[in-house]
Protein backbone atom coordinates (compact mmCIF):
# COMPACT_ATOMS: atom_id res chain seq x y z
CA UNK A 1 0.00 0.00 0.00
CA UNK A 2 1.32 3.49 -0.82
CA UNK A 3 2.11 6.11 1.77
CA UNK A 4 -0.82 8.36 0.79
CA UNK A 5 -3.66 5.98 1.78
CA UNK A 6 -1.80 5.33 5.05
CA UNK A 7 -1.71 9.00 5.73
CA UNK A 8 -5.39 9.43 4.87
CA UNK A 9 -6.29 6.62 7.28
CA UNK A 10 -4.31 8.33 10.00
CA UNK A 11 -5.96 11.67 9.30
CA UNK A 12 -9.33 9.91 9.60
CA UNK A 13 -8.18 8.85 13.05
CA UNK A 14 -7.26 12.46 13.83
CA UNK A 15 -10.94 13.30 13.24
CA UNK A 16 -11.96 10.56 15.71
CA UNK A 17 -9.50 11.97 18.21
CA UNK A 18 -10.91 15.49 17.77
CA UNK A 19 -14.42 14.15 18.35
CA UNK A 20 -13.23 12.26 21.43
CA UNK A 21 -14.34 8.77 20.41
CA UNK A 22 -11.00 6.97 20.53
CA UNK A 23 -10.18 4.55 23.34
CA UNK A 24 -7.30 5.72 25.52
CA UNK A 25 -4.63 3.51 23.95
CA UNK A 26 -5.34 4.55 20.38
CA UNK A 27 -5.77 8.18 21.43
CA UNK A 28 -2.24 8.21 22.84
CA UNK A 29 -0.86 7.09 19.47
CA UNK A 30 -2.80 9.75 17.60
CA UNK A 31 -1.80 12.46 20.05
CA UNK A 32 1.83 11.53 19.32
CA UNK A 33 1.13 11.68 15.59
CA UNK A 34 -0.45 15.13 15.93
CA UNK A 35 2.46 16.36 17.99
CA UNK A 36 4.96 15.28 15.33
CA UNK A 37 3.21 16.07 12.08
CA UNK A 38 2.31 19.59 10.94
CA UNK A 39 -0.40 18.42 8.54
CA UNK A 40 -2.06 16.33 11.25
CA UNK A 41 -1.88 19.27 13.59
CA UNK A 42 -3.63 21.55 11.09
CA UNK A 43 -6.30 18.93 10.50
CA UNK A 44 -6.80 18.53 14.23
CA UNK A 45 -7.14 22.27 14.85
CA UNK A 46 -9.79 22.56 12.13
CA UNK A 47 -11.83 19.53 13.14
CA UNK A 48 -11.51 20.21 16.84
CA UNK A 49 -13.31 23.51 16.18
CA UNK A 50 -16.25 21.65 14.69
CA UNK A 51 -16.24 19.12 17.55
CA UNK A 52 -16.16 21.89 20.16
CA UNK A 53 -19.06 23.61 18.43
CA UNK A 54 -21.16 20.44 18.70
CA UNK A 55 -21.64 20.96 22.43
CA UNK A 56 -23.61 24.13 21.69
CA UNK A 57 -26.39 22.09 20.15
CA UNK A 58 -27.19 20.88 23.68
CA UNK A 59 -27.61 24.40 25.06
CA UNK A 60 -31.31 24.57 25.99
CA UNK A 61 -33.27 26.66 28.47
CA UNK A 62 -33.40 25.09 31.93
CA UNK A 63 -36.59 25.10 33.95
CA UNK A 64 -36.33 28.24 36.10
CA UNK A 65 -37.18 26.50 39.40
CA UNK A 66 -34.50 23.87 38.80
CA UNK A 67 -32.00 26.51 37.75
CA UNK A 68 -32.62 28.55 40.91
CA UNK A 69 -32.41 25.46 43.14
CA UNK A 70 -29.09 24.40 41.65
CA UNK A 71 -27.71 27.90 41.98
CA UNK A 72 -28.79 28.23 45.59
CA UNK A 73 -27.10 24.97 46.59
CA UNK A 74 -23.96 25.79 44.71
CA UNK A 75 -23.60 29.36 45.95
CA UNK A 76 -24.15 28.34 49.56
CA UNK A 77 -21.25 25.94 49.27
CA UNK A 78 -19.04 28.40 47.43
CA UNK A 79 -19.67 31.27 49.86
CA UNK A 80 -18.93 29.04 52.85
CA UNK A 81 -15.71 27.89 51.19
CA UNK A 82 -14.67 31.47 50.37
CA UNK A 83 -15.34 32.60 53.95
CA UNK A 84 -13.28 29.71 55.36
CA UNK A 85 -10.41 30.44 52.97
CA UNK A 86 -10.43 34.14 53.87
CA UNK A 87 -10.16 33.29 57.58
CA UNK A 88 -7.15 30.95 57.14
CA UNK A 89 -4.37 33.40 56.17
CA UNK A 90 -5.36 35.84 58.94
CA UNK A 91 -4.97 33.19 61.63
CA UNK A 92 -1.71 32.02 60.14
CA UNK A 93 -0.29 35.56 60.10
CA UNK A 94 -1.26 36.04 63.72
CA UNK A 95 0.61 32.91 64.77
CA UNK A 96 3.86 33.57 62.93
CA UNK A 97 4.95 37.24 62.96
CA UNK A 98 7.68 37.97 60.42
CA UNK A 99 11.18 38.40 61.94
CA UNK A 100 12.42 42.01 61.94
CA UNK A 101 16.03 43.00 61.08
CA UNK A 102 17.54 46.51 61.33
CA UNK A 103 17.78 48.30 57.96
CA UNK A 104 21.59 48.81 58.15
CA UNK A 105 22.07 45.02 58.38
CA UNK A 106 20.21 44.49 55.08
CA UNK A 107 22.33 47.17 53.32
CA UNK A 108 25.68 45.77 54.47
CA UNK A 109 24.74 42.20 53.68
CA UNK A 110 23.56 43.05 50.18
CA UNK A 111 26.75 45.00 49.35
CA UNK A 112 28.96 42.10 50.48
CA UNK A 113 26.94 39.59 48.49
CA UNK A 114 27.14 41.75 45.35
CA UNK A 115 30.96 42.03 45.65
CA UNK A 116 31.37 38.26 45.96
CA UNK A 117 29.09 37.60 42.99
CA UNK A 118 31.03 40.10 40.83
CA UNK A 119 34.41 38.52 41.66
CA UNK A 120 33.20 34.99 40.96
CA UNK A 121 31.60 35.98 37.66
CA UNK A 122 34.76 37.76 36.38
CA UNK A 123 37.05 34.77 37.01
CA UNK A 124 34.53 32.32 35.63
CA UNK A 125 34.08 34.33 32.42
CA UNK A 126 37.81 34.32 31.71
CA UNK A 127 38.10 30.56 32.14
CA UNK A 128 34.93 29.84 30.23
CA UNK A 129 35.71 31.88 27.11
CA UNK A 130 38.91 29.92 26.43
CA UNK A 131 37.11 26.63 26.31
CA UNK A 132 33.98 27.89 24.60
CA UNK A 133 35.08 27.57 20.99
CA UNK A 134 36.26 23.97 21.27
CA UNK A 135 33.20 23.02 23.29
CA UNK A 136 30.88 24.63 20.74
CA UNK A 137 32.50 22.62 17.94
CA UNK A 138 32.03 19.40 19.86
CA UNK A 139 28.44 20.35 20.63
CA UNK A 140 27.63 20.98 16.95
CA UNK A 141 29.01 17.54 16.06
CA UNK A 142 26.99 15.88 18.79
CA UNK A 143 23.80 17.71 17.87
CA UNK A 144 24.16 16.81 14.19
CA UNK A 145 24.53 13.16 15.03
CA UNK A 146 21.60 13.33 17.46
CA UNK A 147 19.46 15.03 14.81
CA UNK A 148 20.17 12.24 12.32
CA UNK A 149 19.26 9.65 14.96
CA UNK A 150 16.05 11.51 15.81
CA UNK A 151 15.06 11.72 12.15
CA UNK A 152 15.55 7.96 11.75
CA UNK A 153 13.57 7.30 14.93
CA UNK A 154 10.78 9.64 13.80
CA UNK A 155 10.55 7.86 10.43
CA UNK A 156 10.29 4.51 12.23
CA UNK A 157 7.63 5.89 14.59
CA UNK A 158 5.59 7.19 11.66
CA UNK A 159 5.78 3.81 9.95
CA UNK A 160 4.77 2.10 13.18
CA UNK A 161 1.80 4.41 13.74
CA UNK A 162 0.68 3.94 10.15
CA UNK A 163 0.85 0.15 10.59
CA UNK A 164 -0.98 0.09 13.91
CA UNK A 165 -3.82 2.32 12.76
CA UNK A 166 -4.18 1.01 9.25
CA UNK A 167 -7.57 -0.56 8.44
CA UNK A 168 -5.74 -3.36 6.62
CA UNK A 169 -3.66 -4.32 9.67
CA UNK A 170 -4.66 -7.59 11.34
CA UNK A 171 -5.08 -7.46 15.12
CA UNK A 172 -4.75 -10.74 17.02
CA UNK A 173 -6.18 -10.19 20.49
CA UNK A 174 -4.41 -11.42 23.60
CA UNK A 175 -5.46 -10.72 27.19
CA UNK A 176 -2.71 -8.13 27.54
CA UNK A 177 -3.44 -6.20 24.33
CA UNK A 178 -2.93 -7.24 20.75
CA UNK A 179 -0.45 -8.58 18.23
CA UNK A 180 -0.57 -6.50 15.07
CA UNK A 181 0.53 -7.67 11.65
CA UNK A 182 0.65 -5.53 8.60
CA UNK A 183 2.41 -6.79 5.52
CA UNK A 184 5.72 -8.20 6.66
CA UNK A 185 5.79 -6.15 9.86
CA UNK A 186 4.84 -7.44 13.28
CA UNK A 187 4.21 -5.57 16.55
CA UNK A 188 3.10 -6.23 20.09
CA UNK A 189 0.79 -3.43 21.39
CA UNK A 190 0.32 -4.26 25.05
CA UNK A 191 -1.30 -2.27 27.83
CA UNK A 192 -2.23 -4.78 30.50
CA UNK A 193 1.02 -6.45 31.39
CA UNK A 194 1.54 -7.39 35.04
CA UNK A 195 4.46 -5.65 36.78
CA UNK A 196 7.81 -7.42 36.39
CA UNK A 197 9.71 -8.98 39.27
CA UNK A 198 12.95 -7.14 40.07
CA UNK A 199 15.80 -7.98 37.68
CA UNK A 200 13.48 -9.30 34.97
CA UNK A 201 12.24 -8.17 31.58
CA UNK A 202 9.61 -9.28 29.12
CA UNK A 203 10.93 -11.09 26.03
CA UNK A 204 9.13 -11.64 22.74
CA UNK A 205 9.40 -14.95 20.86
CA UNK A 206 8.51 -16.04 17.36
CA UNK A 207 8.19 -19.43 15.67
CA UNK A 208 8.12 -19.83 11.92
CA UNK A 209 5.09 -21.50 10.36
CA UNK A 210 4.88 -25.27 10.96
CA UNK A 211 7.58 -25.10 13.62
CA UNK A 212 7.42 -25.12 17.41
CA UNK A 213 10.93 -23.85 17.91
CA UNK A 214 10.84 -20.39 19.43
CA UNK A 215 13.40 -17.83 18.30
CA UNK A 216 14.31 -15.09 20.79
CA UNK A 217 13.01 -11.59 20.09
CA UNK A 218 13.53 -8.23 21.76
CA UNK A 219 13.35 -7.71 25.51
CA UNK A 220 11.53 -4.76 27.03
CA UNK A 221 10.13 -3.23 30.19
CA UNK A 222 6.55 -1.95 29.74
CA UNK A 223 5.57 1.68 30.31
CA UNK A 224 3.22 1.68 33.28
CA UNK A 225 -0.17 3.18 32.53
CA UNK A 226 0.26 3.40 28.77
CA UNK A 227 0.56 1.28 25.67
CA UNK A 228 3.88 -0.43 25.07
CA UNK A 229 4.49 -0.99 21.37
CA UNK A 230 7.27 -3.43 20.51
CA UNK A 231 8.30 -3.88 16.87
CA UNK A 232 9.59 -7.40 16.22
CA UNK A 233 12.27 -7.31 13.55
CA UNK A 234 11.17 -10.42 11.69
CA UNK A 235 9.47 -11.19 8.39
CA UNK A 236 5.87 -11.43 9.64
CA UNK A 237 4.77 -13.40 6.58
CA UNK A 238 6.90 -16.34 7.78
CA UNK A 239 5.81 -16.27 11.43
CA UNK A 240 3.24 -18.81 12.59
CA UNK A 241 3.20 -18.20 16.35
CA UNK A 242 4.32 -15.49 18.73
CA UNK A 243 4.79 -15.63 22.48
CA UNK A 244 5.84 -13.51 25.41
CA UNK A 245 7.56 -14.55 28.61
CA UNK A 246 9.26 -13.07 31.65
CA UNK A 247 13.02 -13.57 31.51
CA UNK A 248 16.07 -12.47 33.49
CA UNK A 249 17.54 -9.10 32.43
CA UNK A 250 19.52 -9.49 29.22
CA UNK A 251 17.04 -12.05 27.86
CA UNK A 252 17.31 -15.78 27.25
CA UNK A 253 18.04 -18.05 24.30
CA UNK A 254 14.90 -20.07 25.01
CA UNK A 255 11.91 -19.33 27.27
CA UNK A 256 12.69 -20.12 30.89
CA UNK A 257 9.25 -19.35 32.35
CA UNK A 258 5.68 -20.23 31.46
CA UNK A 259 4.80 -17.80 28.67
CA UNK A 260 2.53 -14.86 29.49
CA UNK A 261 0.82 -15.70 26.20
CA UNK A 262 1.29 -17.87 23.15
CA UNK A 263 -0.66 -16.68 20.11
CA UNK A 264 -0.89 -18.51 16.81
CA UNK A 265 -1.29 -15.99 13.99
CA UNK A 266 -4.36 -17.57 12.48
CA UNK B 1 -12.43 37.90 24.64
CA UNK B 2 -14.64 35.00 25.71
CA UNK B 3 -16.43 36.46 28.79
CA UNK B 4 -15.84 33.15 30.56
CA UNK B 5 -12.09 33.73 30.39
CA UNK B 6 -12.34 37.07 32.14
CA UNK B 7 -14.63 35.63 34.78
CA UNK B 8 -12.25 32.73 35.38
CA UNK B 9 -9.46 35.19 36.15
CA UNK B 10 -11.62 36.59 38.93
CA UNK B 11 -12.71 33.15 40.11
CA UNK B 12 -9.03 32.30 40.58
CA UNK B 13 -8.89 35.28 42.95
CA UNK B 14 -11.84 33.69 44.84
CA UNK B 15 -14.40 36.22 43.64
CA UNK B 16 -17.79 34.66 44.38
CA UNK B 17 -19.72 37.21 42.30
CA UNK B 18 -17.62 36.24 39.25
CA UNK B 19 -18.42 32.60 39.94
CA UNK B 20 -22.11 33.44 40.14
CA UNK B 21 -21.92 35.22 36.79
CA UNK B 22 -20.12 32.21 35.34
CA UNK B 23 -22.90 29.94 36.55
CA UNK B 24 -25.57 32.24 35.12
CA UNK B 25 -23.83 32.31 31.76
CA UNK B 26 -22.95 28.65 31.30
CA UNK B 27 -25.18 26.41 33.43
CA UNK B 28 -27.64 25.92 30.57
CA UNK B 29 -24.90 24.52 28.37
CA UNK B 30 -23.54 22.21 31.08
CA UNK B 31 -27.01 21.02 32.08
CA UNK B 32 -27.92 20.50 28.41
CA UNK B 33 -24.84 18.33 27.78
CA UNK B 34 -25.68 16.31 30.90
CA UNK B 35 -29.27 15.86 29.79
CA UNK B 36 -28.34 14.80 26.26
CA UNK B 37 -25.75 12.31 27.50
CA UNK B 38 -27.37 10.94 30.65
CA UNK B 39 -30.98 11.20 29.60
CA UNK B 40 -32.60 12.34 32.83
CA UNK B 41 -32.86 15.77 34.49
CA UNK B 42 -31.79 14.75 37.99
CA UNK B 43 -28.55 13.17 36.71
CA UNK B 44 -27.97 16.30 34.61
CA UNK B 45 -28.51 18.41 37.73
CA UNK B 46 -25.92 16.40 39.70
CA UNK B 47 -23.51 16.72 36.82
CA UNK B 48 -24.00 20.49 36.67
CA UNK B 49 -23.27 20.76 40.39
CA UNK B 50 -20.14 18.65 40.01
CA UNK B 51 -18.81 20.62 37.08
CA UNK B 52 -19.29 24.01 38.70
CA UNK B 53 -17.85 22.83 42.00
CA UNK B 54 -14.78 21.66 40.11
CA UNK B 55 -14.53 25.11 38.52
CA UNK B 56 -14.60 26.70 41.96
CA UNK B 57 -12.28 24.27 43.73
CA UNK B 58 -9.74 23.81 40.92
CA UNK B 59 -9.89 26.89 38.66
CA UNK B 60 -6.24 26.36 37.71
CA UNK B 61 -7.28 23.39 35.57
CA UNK B 62 -8.50 25.93 33.02
CA UNK B 63 -5.29 26.93 31.32
CA UNK B 64 -6.61 29.50 28.87
CA UNK B 65 -8.11 29.20 25.41
CA UNK B 66 -11.82 28.97 24.90
CA UNK B 67 -13.70 28.73 28.18
CA UNK B 68 -16.85 27.50 26.54
CA UNK B 69 -14.99 24.67 24.79
CA UNK B 70 -13.22 23.78 28.01
CA UNK B 71 -16.33 23.70 30.16
CA UNK B 72 -18.10 21.60 27.52
CA UNK B 73 -15.27 19.08 27.62
CA UNK B 74 -15.32 18.97 31.41
CA UNK B 75 -19.08 18.34 31.32
CA UNK B 76 -18.74 15.64 28.67
CA UNK B 77 -15.91 13.99 30.59
CA UNK B 78 -18.01 13.85 33.75
CA UNK B 79 -20.97 12.46 31.85
CA UNK B 80 -18.74 9.78 30.31
CA UNK B 81 -17.55 8.86 33.82
CA UNK B 82 -21.18 8.39 34.85
CA UNK B 83 -21.97 6.32 31.77
CA UNK B 84 -18.87 4.21 32.34
CA UNK B 85 -19.80 3.56 35.95
CA UNK B 86 -23.15 2.21 34.76
CA UNK B 87 -21.73 -0.21 32.20
CA UNK B 88 -18.44 -1.77 31.17
CA UNK B 89 -17.53 0.83 28.59
CA UNK B 90 -14.00 1.33 27.33
CA UNK B 91 -12.26 4.42 28.58
CA UNK B 92 -12.50 7.16 25.98
CA UNK B 93 -9.83 9.80 25.77
CA UNK B 94 -11.10 13.32 25.31
CA UNK B 95 -8.38 15.44 23.77
CA UNK B 96 -6.59 17.57 26.28
CA UNK B 97 -6.10 21.28 25.83
CA UNK B 98 -3.06 21.01 23.61
CA UNK B 99 -1.12 24.27 23.45
CA UNK B 100 -2.01 24.95 19.82
CA UNK B 101 -0.56 27.88 17.97
CA UNK B 102 -3.54 27.70 15.64
CA UNK B 103 -5.98 27.70 18.52
CA UNK B 104 -9.60 28.41 17.89
CA UNK B 105 -10.86 31.92 18.09
CA UNK B 106 -12.35 32.17 21.58
CA UNK B 107 -14.91 34.82 20.62
CA UNK B 108 -16.14 32.67 17.79
CA UNK B 109 -16.92 29.69 20.00
CA UNK B 110 -18.30 31.89 22.74
CA UNK B 111 -20.76 33.51 20.36
CA UNK B 112 -22.04 30.43 18.57
CA UNK B 113 -25.71 29.97 19.17
CA UNK B 114 -27.36 26.62 19.69
CA UNK B 115 -29.85 26.95 16.86
CA UNK B 116 -27.16 27.66 14.31
CA UNK B 117 -25.21 24.56 15.34
CA UNK B 118 -28.40 22.46 15.29
CA UNK B 119 -29.17 23.75 11.79
CA UNK B 120 -25.65 22.90 10.63
CA UNK B 121 -25.99 19.41 12.11
CA UNK B 122 -29.37 18.90 10.43
CA UNK B 123 -27.84 19.79 7.09
CA UNK B 124 -25.39 16.85 7.32
CA UNK B 125 -26.21 13.61 5.53
CA UNK B 126 -28.04 11.42 8.10
CA UNK B 127 -25.34 8.73 8.10
CA UNK B 128 -22.70 11.32 9.06
CA UNK B 129 -24.88 13.17 11.56
CA UNK B 130 -25.95 10.06 13.46
CA UNK B 131 -22.35 8.81 13.84
CA UNK B 132 -21.15 12.19 15.05
CA UNK B 133 -24.00 12.60 17.54
CA UNK B 134 -23.77 9.03 18.80
CA UNK B 135 -20.05 9.45 19.27
CA UNK B 136 -20.15 12.86 20.90
CA UNK B 137 -23.25 12.58 23.07
CA UNK B 138 -23.55 8.81 23.34
CA UNK B 139 -19.99 8.24 24.50
CA UNK B 140 -19.45 5.43 21.98
CA UNK B 141 -16.03 4.54 20.63
CA UNK B 142 -15.53 4.22 16.88
CA UNK B 143 -15.56 0.43 17.20
CA UNK B 144 -18.88 0.54 19.04
CA UNK B 145 -20.26 2.88 16.39
CA UNK B 146 -19.22 0.41 13.69
CA UNK B 147 -20.90 -2.45 15.55
CA UNK B 148 -24.09 -0.57 16.37
CA UNK B 149 -24.60 0.76 12.87
CA UNK B 150 -23.30 -2.37 11.18
CA UNK B 151 -20.87 -0.26 9.19
CA UNK B 152 -17.24 -1.11 8.36
CA UNK B 153 -14.78 0.63 10.66
CA UNK B 154 -13.03 2.41 7.80
CA UNK B 155 -16.38 3.83 6.63
CA UNK B 156 -17.19 5.05 10.14
CA UNK B 157 -13.88 6.89 10.29
CA UNK B 158 -14.30 8.48 6.87
CA UNK B 159 -17.89 9.53 7.58
CA UNK B 160 -16.96 11.17 10.86
CA UNK B 161 -14.10 13.05 9.27
CA UNK B 162 -16.23 14.18 6.33
CA UNK B 163 -19.06 15.15 8.67
CA UNK B 164 -16.82 17.25 10.89
CA UNK B 165 -15.35 18.92 7.82
CA UNK B 166 -18.79 19.76 6.49
CA UNK B 167 -19.88 21.01 9.88
CA UNK B 168 -16.89 23.30 10.03
CA UNK B 169 -17.57 24.58 6.52
CA UNK B 170 -21.23 25.05 7.31
CA UNK B 171 -20.48 27.03 10.46
CA UNK B 172 -18.00 28.89 8.31
CA UNK B 173 -15.63 31.34 9.85
CA UNK B 174 -17.38 30.92 13.18
CA UNK B 175 -15.15 27.98 14.03
CA UNK B 176 -11.97 28.97 12.23
CA UNK B 177 -9.45 31.61 13.06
Amino acid sequence: MSAQPDREAMLDSVALYALGVLPREEAALIAAFIANDDGARREYVELRGAADALAHSADEPVDSARSARMKERLMARVRADAAAAAARPRRSAERRPAPAYPAWLWGTGLAAAAAIVFAVVTVAQDLTLRGDLAAADRRVGTLQSRLAQNERAAAQDRQMLADLLSPDATHYQVAEGSVVVRGDRLYFALSKLPPLPKGHVYQAWTAVKASTKMAPGPTFVPNPGSVTVVPLRVDATRVGTVALSVEPEGGSKAPTTTPTFVRPLT
Amino acid sequence: MDPGVRLMERVRARDTSAFEALYDGYHRLVFGIGLRMLGDPSSAEDLTQNVFLKIWTAPETFRGGSFVAWVSRVARNRALDVLRSKSARPEIEIPADLPLEGALDDDVLANLDAQRVRDALSALPPEQRSLIEMGFFGGATHQELARRTDTPLGTVKTRIRSGLRRLRESLGERVTR
